[in-house]
């Protein structure tokens, strides 16, 4: 799977973001650089306050850097509008994130349907649809259910068959894990993992737990807004190589990340 | 822990703030409440005071027989008294006295005249020749009325000497000198003269002797020389008129209590010094008026200023709800650092009063403000109660009470700490209990209000304050439970669609856990804006159709004095429109005489004009000309034409050698229908003619019955109070009467008799039978009651001469018996009417226990009329609350005349559709319209509060539920943040986010808007028109209809939505346009 054009389908150059101005200002992300490659996944660790979360946003066009370029499967995120923002959205990038995102009227199946219903796909089409991704995600028997009846594996796991109802290049997952004990964790992320290689999706996850890691087929360590890339580790044994010249991914000798 | 509040106020201050705001409302209603009830409500009293007739607030003494020696000083007793009863206003005393009569011996008949003494004649009288008489002349000096200076010839400086009192004690006479000639101004007392200022009646009985006398005068004297001059007073009487023109309400309720006082301390002052004494005034009822007038604004007032309060209340505790709600997690990390349930109480109190004090603090002068501006708006200025800002101690007290009870409501939600489960059960059924609770309250409220006594005086209890509060929450609190379901409704359908805003919308109001704060906030705001406005226009309707019932036509002119003919036709040049005489007066129906203080109540006018006159709201879809139709005769009378100026004569004749004599009473009737008597001197039937003056005074005017009395003559002619006879005659004497009328005959007439016997056929008079709508003449002769058997045979003849035409009656009259025995034969220009129809009001149908078809006798004066109940209307016009009987003026009179009863009553003018209302300066009497009695009801000093303040209800509803709308949707939206930033993240542009909140707060809006204006019409309907009292506090009459005016309604409906939309757009916009990745930074 690839790009647009044959390349990466995520491409991130010298992004810059900053919060405040001045003496107080923050500098969220620092020339960030890097690729993804289609259909794999990517995890992205760094402490707390590093730009995991920023740089997310960037990437899926909830946040805009103050200067650099986004392409996610051609496009330029950064010179798109609130509307096209969110058209990607809704048609190429899902979010994943920590607290879930759930909406809390709705059950299961329709926070599954959500997308679909934007993308104004026919109700037969839509439940077919929705079936599917909650029998894929081990919730069939819940679709009736609505978040606050759910454990938070559940609706983590909710969230993740909503990120893929409208079948997206590229699946964004903020600390997907974080509100999860390790073994839900461990689930999840392997969930994660599998529907990376069932529906060839995109994914970029960021998160504290390094052993997530084990089931990326990349690592990317971001620390302080700077990115620092290490090769990382596939699952086939194959490093992927940033196209980033100054930010390297880079995971520890035993696979865990330093975040 | 005052740190802590402290910090947290600099935080929080624009939640502080938006509470504050809402927590003024309620207060300042109060505030101004509370002014209206206090210093609007004295100075109404006062207003009304300063504005009350002469004739409302004058005290009148009357004492009757004073001897000679007595009357100054009763005189000056009376006017101590007087005075003192009504201090400490500035009073003004009238005084007005005539003597008993004298024998007039220079008369050249048997006459009998009296003195006179007015106080401020000038004021009263117009002089027309000579002057006014000077104090302490000798001989005393006069002026007399110039009707009796032509019939005695009198000019200035003419000297008349009056013969003895006729007393039992009389003295030697006294004379007196003419200085001048005066014409009596109507409106200024001259109705209680003895002789009416009529100057002069050739038949005044005054019980003393069997025949009629004549009677002259006034002479009026100086007021001082009649005291002090020695002559017997029949009667005195001094009128008292406080200046009320800057009153205090203290002062008054201390007058009140003197005046109903007054007359047991006048007795007791004068003693046997008079044979009668008396105070009369309408000053106490006046003012006790008042008072219930005041008491029936006052329950309104505060009917609305519990509406207020309940609306506020309900505000501040969705407040303070949403406040605990947002500071739901600081609640819970200060008890996890163990600040207890004490403390966070604590600081919760600081935290409310110091909201009481600065809500006091800003609704003080708020209410000052607002008060003052209301009372500078119609119809609070009209009434005369536009008050500059002011502050009192009841206004400072209700403002600060009710803050302190509002912050109570707000301290409440800050005690709870969030838990789910058991309690949210309890909560629920606790609710549901409350709204139980409510609705069996509001059913008690309007049970009692629908029981609540009809009549007036009824104390202002808390049932009539609160029910409307009651009913309006308890129909907002079950509607708003309707509204839920609805909502499921709206979802179930929107599932289907196909996009995702719909549904999201949808799912998202019908099933958040809603705040039912809100949703009552709402309903109960809506409610009570749309019951304000509808009970107002039920109000004003009620208050237009009981002036329109009391009025009874377009405009009344109740008179002072007894009609004169010709006086509609002056009448109806000034106004224009359809002229009616008009009966209003208390009668006897058989031996019921009502209430007491309230009589049965006759009112006569002409129904043939029932739809052109008569005014009020009739039942079952009936017209007064339907009415009208049952009451009305079947034709006109035609009577004879007596032209302006003709001449009358009377000659007659009897056989026999006892002589008679006849006092001829004519019966008149103008072109208006009024009914006026023409009464001449006795006339000996010696054969001879005799001119009977006075009588054709106007055009137009209609002979249509008369009277002809005969009398033995008695010999006492000379003295004219000498009952014996020497010898009493017998047998009987054939009489024959012819009167002529000058200048009127044609033709031939006809002769009919009835009674006894009849004496020839008819013939046919074209020259009397003129007249719209008249049949042709056709006279019937009578004998009248009570004794119709002293008169045999009597008959009628109306022949048309070149002469003029001649009313020849004929009768035998039986002299056995007592000389003073009725012996009256009575011709008339119709045939007798047999029952009167009437039509009886529900109340004296209730009462009298009549109904349709009955038959009952009504006394009407001296004389018995009886009647047929035709037609049982809800009231009768111009007598709305009383058991009152209506029919037609001609058949009555008919009745009266047939009885032998001339005097037929009139006691105002009717006019229905006036061009003009300047009758005032015809000065006949007080004049009523039914514009000024809707006036005085609606915006009355006393009554301008209820409208004032039901038009303060609507905008202060309005204002509530938008703040609360507000609150609740910038709580909401601050609370749901996150989950809007998700629903960006999944691909919702900004506006497609703004139309999902938009759809989702309107589609929650939209049915408690609807369920509110449900309850706001329920409420009227089956409320508003219990809560409508008269003005004297009874039940009002015609029963109140309730009013949905619509577009007044559709107005505020429309405004109140976009008012929501617009509060709820703007702040769906920030929220919106605040949700972004901001949001969703939760894991960084």
């Amino acid at each position: 799977m690839t790009g647009g054009n044959g390349g990466p389908l995520v491409s991130v150059r010298g992004v810059h973001r900053r919060f405040g101005s001045g003496a107080t200002a923050v500098h969220a992300l620092r020339d960030v650089t890097f690729d993804l490659a289609p259909g794999t996944m990517t995890a992205l660790v760094g402490r707390s306050g590093s730009g995991k979360t920023t740089l997310l946003n960037v990437i899926g066009g909830l946040d805009r850097p103050d200067s650099g370029t986004v392409l996610v499967d051609g496009t330029d995120v950064t010179s798109l509008d609130e509307d096209g923002l969110s058209l990607l959205r809704r048609e190429k990038v899902s979010y994943v994130f920590q607290t879930f995102g759930l909406i809390p009227v709705l059950s299961a199946a329709e926070n599954v349907g959500a997308p679909l219903r934007l993308a104004r796909v026919p109700a037969a089409e839509r439940e077919r649809r929705v079936a599917l991704l909650l029998e894929l995600v081990g919730l069939a028997d819940h679709a009736e259910q609505v978040p606050g009846e759910l454990s938070g594996g559940q609706q983590q796991r909710v969230a993740i068959a909503r990120a893929l109802a409208a079948s997206p290049r590229l699946l964004i997952a903020d600390e997907p894990t974080g509100q999860l004990d390790a073994e839900t964790g461990l689930s999840v992320m392997a969930l994660l993992r599998g529907v990376v290689e069932s529906e060839g999706v995109t994914a970029l996850v960021s998160t504290h737990d390094p052993t997530m890691l084990a089931l990326a087929d990349r690592v990317i360590r971001i620390n302080d807004g700077h990115l620092d890339q290490d090769p990382g580790q596939r699952s086939d044994g194959q490093v992927d190589q940033p196209s980033g010249t100054r930010s390297h991914g880079r995971l520890d000798s035993d696979g865990r990340g330093d975040s | 822990m005052l740190r802590l509040v402290a910090r947290r106020a600099r935080a929080q201050w624009p939640l502080l703030a938006a509470l504050l705001a809402v927590a003024v409302v309620g207060p300042t209603l109060l505030g101004i409440c509370a002014l209206l009830l206090t210093r609007t409500a004295e100075q109404a009293l006062e207003t009304a005071a300063s504005r009350t007739t002469s004739d409302q607030i004058d005290v009148t003494a009357y004492t009757v027989t004073v001897r000679g020696e007595d009357a100054r000083s009763v005189a000056d007793d009376t006017r101590a008294v007087l005075t003192s009863a009504l201090a400490p206003f500035a009073t003004t005393t009238a005084a007005r006295a005539s003597s008993v009569m004298r024998s007039f011996p220079d008369a050249g008949a048997p006459a009998v005249a009296y003195l006179s003494g007015v106080e401020d004649l000038p004021a009263r009288t117009q002089l027309a020749e000579g002057r006014l008489p000077r104090a302490g002349a000798v001989p005393a000096e006069s002026v007399v009325l110039e009707s009796t200076a032509r019939r005695l010839g009198l000019k200035a400086g003419s000297r008349v000497r009056l013969g003895r009192e006729l007393t039992d004690d009389p003295d030697e006479g006294i004379e007196v000198r003419v200085t001048g000639i005066v014409r009596a101004l109507p409106g200024t007392g001259w109705e209680r003269d003895p002789l009416a200022a009529t100057g002069h009646d050739p038949a005044y009985r005054d019980g003393r002797s069997a025949q009629p006398v004549h009677a002259y005068g006034p002479f009026i004297v100086d007021l001082a020389d009649l005291l002090g001059g020695g002559s017997v007073l029949d009667r005195l009487e001094i009128t008292a008129h406080p200046d009320l023109s800057a009153p205090d309400v203290r002062d008054l309720d201390t007058v009140t209590q003197a005046v109903l006082g007054a007359d047991r301390r006048l007795g007791r002052t004068l003693g046997d010094r008079v044979r009668i004494q008396r105070v009369a005034s309408l000053l106490p009822s006046t003012l006790l008026a008042g008072h219930e007038q005041q008491r029936v604004t006052t329950a309104a007032v505060l009917a609305v200023a519990a509406i207020g309060l309940v609306l506020t209340a309900t505000a501040l505790a969705l407040a303070g709800r949403l406040s605990a709600g947002v500071r739901g997690d600081e609640t819970v990390l200060l008890s996890a650092l163990g600040v207890g349930r004490g403390q966070l109480a604590g600081a919760a109190l600081i935290e409310a009063g110091v909201l009481a004090v600065l809500a006091t603090a800003v609704a003080i002068p708020a209410s000052s403000a607002l008060h003052a501006g209301l009372t500078q708006l119609p119809p609070m200025d009209g009434a005369g109660l536009a008050t500059p800002f002011a502050v009192n101690a009841a206004q400072v007290l209700s403002v600060a009470g009710g803050a302190l009870a509002l912050a109570a409501v707000l301290v409440v939600p800050s005690l709870r700490t969030p838990a789910a489960g058991v309690r949210g059960r309890r909560e629920l059924l606790a609710r549901s209990g409350a709204d139980l609770l409510l609705v069996a309250l509001a059913a008690v409220g309007w049970w009692q209000l629908r029981d609540q006594p009809a009549g007036s005086g009824s104390p202002i209890d808390a049932v009539r304050v609160l029910a409307p509060a009651l009913l309006l929450i308890a129909g907002s609190a079950v509607t708003l439970r309707l509204v839920w379901p609805a909502l499921r409704g709206v979802e179930r359908l929107a599932v289907r669609a196909r996009g995702f805003m719909v549904p999201l919308a949808a799912f998202e109001a019908a099933r958040r856990p809603q705040a039912v704060a809100a949703g009552l906030l709402i309903g109960l705001g809506c409610a009570a804006a749309t019951y304000g406005i509808g009970f107002d226009a039920t109000w004003q309707r009620s208050q237009q159709d009981q002036a329109d019932l009391a009025v009874g036509t377009d405009l009344a002119l109740t008179l002072t004095a007894p009609p004169a003919a010709g006086q509609g036709g002056r009448v109806g040049a000034a106004v224009g429109g359809e002229v009616s005489p008009a009966t209003d007066r208390g009668v006897a129906v058989g031996q019921w005489l009502g209430g007491a203080g309230d009589p049965p109540r006759l009112i006569a006018m002409d129904t043939t004009r029932a739809e052109a006159l008569l005014r009020g709201r009739l039942n079952d879809g009936r017209t007064w000309n339907d009415v009208g139709a049952a009451l009305a005769p079947p034709e006109r009378a035609a009577g004879v034409p007596v032209p302006a100026g003709a001449a009358l004569s009377l000659v007659g004749k009897a056989t026999g050698g006892t002589p008679l004599t006849v006092t001829p009473r004519l019966l008149l009737q103008d072109v208006t229908g009024l009914r006026t008597p023409c009464t001449g001197a006795p006339i000996p039937l010696d054969g001879k003619a005799h001119r009977l003056p006075d009588c054709a005074t106007a055009e137009g005017l209609r002979l249509v019955a008369v009277s002809l009395p005969f009398a033995i003559a008695t010999g006492n002619v000379g003295t004219g109070y000498s009952n014996f006879l020497d010898e009493l005659p017998a047998g009987d004497s054939r009489v024959a009467v012819t009167l002529t009328v000058a200048g009127t005959g044609t033709g031939t007439g006809t002769e009919t008799g009835a009674g006894t016997g009849t004496e020839a056929g008819a013939e046919t008079d074209a020259g009397t039978g003129a007249g719209r709508g008249s049949a042709e003449p056709s006279w019937t002769a009578t004998s009248a009651g009570p004794s119709p058997g002293q008169l045999g045979r009597p008959a009628v003849a109306l022949t048309g001469t070149s002469a003029g035409t001649a009313l020849k009656m004929t009768t035998t009259v039986a002299l056995k018996g007592p000389p003073d025995a009725a012996r009256t034969l009575v011709a008339t220009a119709f045939p007798a009417p047999g029952p009167v129809p009437v039509a009886v009001s529900a109340r004296f149908a209730a009462e009298a226990g009549a109904r349709r078809g009955s038959q009952l006798d009504l006394t009407v004066g001296l004389a018995r009329v009886q009647v047929g109940v035709a037609e049982v209307l809800p009231a009768v016009p111009s007598a709305p609350n009383a058991a009152a009987v209506l029919a037609d003026f001609d058949v009555l009179s008919r009745a009266l005349a047939v009885s032998g009863d001339f005097d037929v009553p009139v006691d105002a003018w009717w006019v229905g559709r006036p061009v003009r209302a300047d009758v005032a300066d015809l000065r006949l009497g007080g004049v009523t319209t039914r514009a000024s009695e809707t006036a005085r009801l609606t915006g009355g000093p006393l009554r301008a509060g209820l409208p004032a303040v039901l038009r303060l209800l609507v905008p202060a509803a309005v204002l509530l539920m938008l703040a609360g709308i507000v609150l609740h949707v910038t709580f909401d939206l601050r609370a749901r943040a996150v989950e809007v930033a998700r629903l960006r993240g999944l691909g919702m542009t900004r506006r497609e986010i703004r139309t999902v909140l938009l759809g989702q707060h309107v589609g929650i809006l939209l049915p408690l808007l609807a369920a509110g204006a449900v309850v706001g019409a329920l409420a009227t309907r089956l409320v508003a028109p219990l809560l409508v009292r008269a003005d004297t506090g009874a039940a009002p009459v015609p029963e109140v209809l309730p009013v949905w005016p619509w577009a007044a309604e559709a107005v505020l409906l429309v405004g109140l939505l976009a008012g929501c939309a617009l509060a709820v757009s703007a702040v769906v916009v920030v929220q919106a346009r605040r949700a972004d990745a901001a949001y969703l930074r939760v894991a960084s």
